[in-house]
């Protein structure tokens, strides 16, 4: 267990290396919220969106701000890193090592995490704060399910994103692959806007597919759109979601060893 | 006036090798595509938004919207055709690969700004861009002689100029400072402020947007004057801002070159 805290140890260093480029990029995540807000606002001052939408104006504004920072908390980055160590052999060193490669991942990408949350929680907790002075419905349990959520989205996302790397073992070109791949997500995990406003088959998809359950699903118990029953199941879900990827990602780590062949390094 | 045909049969030559390339390296088009396709998405769900709830923002209805965020596609489309060069400018400075550049016969900002064209990223913009424009300009019942349009297309070369000039300056700071990828993400999310019609924002920051930091010149422009809704004024803004930036990138681009130290070679 030493060693995994050794490399948690290492990603927080990482994260602390570019602290100029780490606080701008965050600034940058600043913006769409403006856009988002500005949009907001304006549709629920001249129609009446709550009823098109079928989320109140506190509740769209809340969604909006927790959104970006929750996509932004379980973002990831490794899988470019995985398909290096594939391609160059980086691979190697991990084979012969008394050390697991997704442990490693995972115990990096927690540790790169550390930087981040100490800025974000910080704004969530304000915003939190604020909604309930709003008179939202917010209360302990909702936040503590919310934090429950947002551990199971972090692993959740992880654990898809492992996956993703991991196609490097088969693919020879994926810069621009997963490009598309972390677009597609973040869409499809309602980190741009909340799916379940287009209603319908949108919403049946947003709940049942896993990509919803990364972004989509923690805001909705802060901004008390779910009853207890449909957290519960929510909570469910994600952690069937990350039973399936974690499975997915021992086969496929298996199978793409066996096609790897240990160059360079 | 002779120069200027030689650089423009220049970049004609770029494009032809930039063509080839991609067709030589079809897949790496192909994913570039799908790339470019997702964050469309993004953009047309905003679209989407607007529809849904059917309000007219200010004198603009969402038939108008759909042009005016038409137009923020194809721009988009043509800025992402060169920005790759922008952003390699930063490596270019650090590694020393400014040298072999600053000694041929031509303008190092031409050469160095334009020299490859992705095609793959201005494909997708430029016909889903071209389609609501067209759409949106019926739709909306809009005049369609030939100074309409002729207007229209010189307000989008005003707006092709201006892109390049102000989204130019940031990356010109890599001269000066050693990491830009924060610099790269906060203009990236300037850019996004046209996802929507400017006229969404608040009054003061619709004239920061205007005349201070002009990103609303670039999309709004073309459809504001074919709506006849341009003063006077803001048509002689609208071709003085891109002069003037175009003034200020090439003074601050000769300026910093002075800086260059060649550094690694």
């Amino acid at each position: 267990m030493s060693s995994y805290r050794c490399v948690f140890l290492m990603g927080v260093e990482q994260a602390l290396e570019y602290r100029v480029s780490f606080f701008l990029s965050m600034l940058s995540a600043a913006f769409p919220i403006i856009i988002q807000t500005a949009m907001w606002n304006y549709l629920y001052g001249h129609s009446d969106a709550a009823a098109i939408f079928g989320y109140r104006q506190g509740e769209i504004l809340l969604y909006t701000l927790l959104a970006t920072l929750v996509s932004q908390l379980v973002s990831t980055g490794f899988e470019w890193e995985m398909n290096g160590d594939i391609k160059m052999g980086g691979l190697n060193k991990y084979l012969i090592r008394p050390v697991g490669y997704k442990g490693y991942q995972f115990f990096r990408f927690l540790g790169q995490k550390v930087p981040r949350v100490m800025v974000i929680v910080p704004v969530m907790a304000a915003m939190i704060g604020l909604a309930f002075w709003q008179g939202m419905p917010v209360s302990a349990g909702r936040v503590l399910a919310f934090l429950v959520s947002l551990g199971l989205a972090l692993l959740l996302n992880f654990s898809i994103f492992y996956c993703v790397g991991l196609l490097g073992f088969w693919l020879t070109d994926v810069d621009k692959l997963f490009g598309t791949i972390s677009v597609v997500l973040t869409v499809a995990s309602g980190g741009v806007f909340p799916l379940d406003i287009f209603g319908g088959m949108v919403e049946i998809l947003v709940n049942l597919l896993p990509f919803g359950y990364t972004a989509q699903f923690p805001v909705n118990i802060i901004n008390g759109r779910f009853g207890w029953a449909r957290i519960g199941a929510g909570i469910a879900f994600q952690i069937g979601w990350i039973f399936f990827f974690a499975c997915l990602g021992n086969v496929m780590w298996r199978r793409g060893l066996k096609r790897y062949a240990a160059v360079g390094g | 006036m002779k120069r200027i045909g030689r650089y423009c049969k220049l970049l004609g030559i770029f494009a032809k090798y930039s063509l080839m390339s991609a067709l030589e390296y079809r897949v790496n088009f192909v994913t570039g595509v799908t790339v470019e396709m997702g964050w469309m998405v993004i953009k047309l769900l905003y679209v989407a938004i607007v529809y849904k709830a059917g309000i007219n923002i200010g004198i603009l209805t969402p038939d108008h919207i759909l042009l005016f965020v038409g137009t923020y596609m194809l721009m988009t489309g043509i800025f992402m055709m060169y920005w790759g060069n922008f952003s390699s400018l930063p490596g270019m400075v650090q590694q020393g690969e400014l040298d072999l550049y600053i000694v041929k016969p031509v303008s190092l900002q031409f050469l160095v700004t334009l020299r490859r064209l992705d095609f793959a990223y201005l494909l997708p913009e430029l016909i889903a861009g071209t389609a609501m424009i067209v759409t949106g300009w019926r739709l909306a019942g809009l005049p369609a002689g030939v100074v309409p349009i002729a207007g229209f297309l010189f307000y989008l070369a005003c707006g092709c100029l201006l892109a390049y000039s102000l989204f130019l300056l940031p990356y010109i700071l890599s001269f000066w400072i050693i990491s830009a990828g924060g610099i790269a993400d906060i203009s990236s999310a300037l850019w996004d402020f046209n996802n929507m019609p400017s006229m969404i924002y608040e009054k003061w920051f619709r004239r920061i947007g205007t005349y201070i930091l002009p990103v609303f010149v670039i999309t709004n422009f073309p459809g504001l004057f074919l709506m006849g809704e341009l003063s006077p004024w803001a048509c002689v803004w609208g071709v003085a801002a891109p002069v003037l930036f175009f003034a200020l990138s090439r003074a601050l681009w000769k300026f910093s070159l002075k800086k260059y130290s060649s550094a690694s070679s």
